[in-house]
């Protein structure tokens, strides 16, 4: 069985040399990344470690490529089955990379400050819209738990950087919201 | 009982969401079994709903 991590343009830059078991199948200008699919996590559960594993290996590929990262978990039969993906989602598949090419995602969540009584629609009004004139696309949904809002905006790589100090900027002007951003992850939210 | 959410905690979460329920979609032999989705979410769970009151580091304060 392989493990796919990302799909991405063909030709795509080699791999690096400590890319240790990575492959590509190719077909059709797409690449199909991938790895022999190790021991399944089955009884001992899924380790946030086992996460970052993967992470680590879609965002040292993203560093030279733009690419389509694949859940995580995704396990074909062999390198012909990625082929037969790729082959079967071609159109589709070469529309989202150019959707996302040259581009990273910034979470954002946002909580209210302890004490603070804020309601989710406030928070999304005050946040949102400066977000989005900054951004490419973005999925926004209301949070759970704690969370007011959660957003994904996908951001010209260059744009990563005031972004970041826009977000950092409304963390400072909204004194009953807090702002949580990670990033720049590779497009999860806007593959589709 | 106020809890310091660290840094890393906001990453996992982060990461969790877009790993489990983001990426492209392949119809394959998908490896993470319900259970192991379940695990991943209740110990998350038992971490943020553990924080009645939540004090969260500012953008750029590490913890």
């Amino acid at each position: 069985m392989i493990e796919l991590y990302a799909i991405a343009d063909d030709p795509t830059p080699a791999l690096p040399e400590d890319a240790g078991s990575l492959n590509v199948t190719a077909y059709g200008g797409l690449a199909a990344i991938w790895a022999p699919a190790a021991e399944r996590a089955g009884a001992r559960g899924l380790a946030p470690e086992d996460l970052w594993r993967h992470e680590a290996v879609v965002e040292a590929l993203m560093a030279v490529r733009d690419l389509l990262p694949v859940r995580f978990g995704t396990r074909l039969a062999d390198p012909a089955a990625a082929q037969a993906v790729l082959a079967e989602r071609r159109d589709e598949l070469l529309a989202a990379l150019d959707r996302v090419r040259g581009a990273a995602e910034l979470a954002v969540r946002v909580v209210a400050v302890p004490g603070a009584e804020v309601d989710a629609a406030t928070a999304i009004a005050d946040v949102h819209p400066p977000l989005a004139a900054l951004a490419r696309a973005s999925a926004v949904r209301r949070g759970t738990g704690p969370d007011l809002l959660r957003g994904a905006y996908l951001v010209d790589c260059g744009a990563v950087a005031s972004a970041t100090r826009l977000i950092a900027g409304l963390d400072d002007a909204l004194p009953r919201l807090r702002l949580l951003c990670t990033g720049p992850w590779p497009p999860y939210s806007f593959v589709s | 009982m106020t809890t310091t959410l660290a840094a890393s905690d906001v990453t996992l979460v982060d990461l969790v969401d877009r790993l489990l329920a983001g990426g492209v979609v392949i119809a394959g032999d998908i490896t993470l079994a319900v259970a192991d989705v379940d695990l991943v979410y209740v110990s998350l769970r038992a971490l943020i709903s553990s924080a009645e009151s939540v004090q969260v580091p500012a953008m750029g304060e590490s913890t």
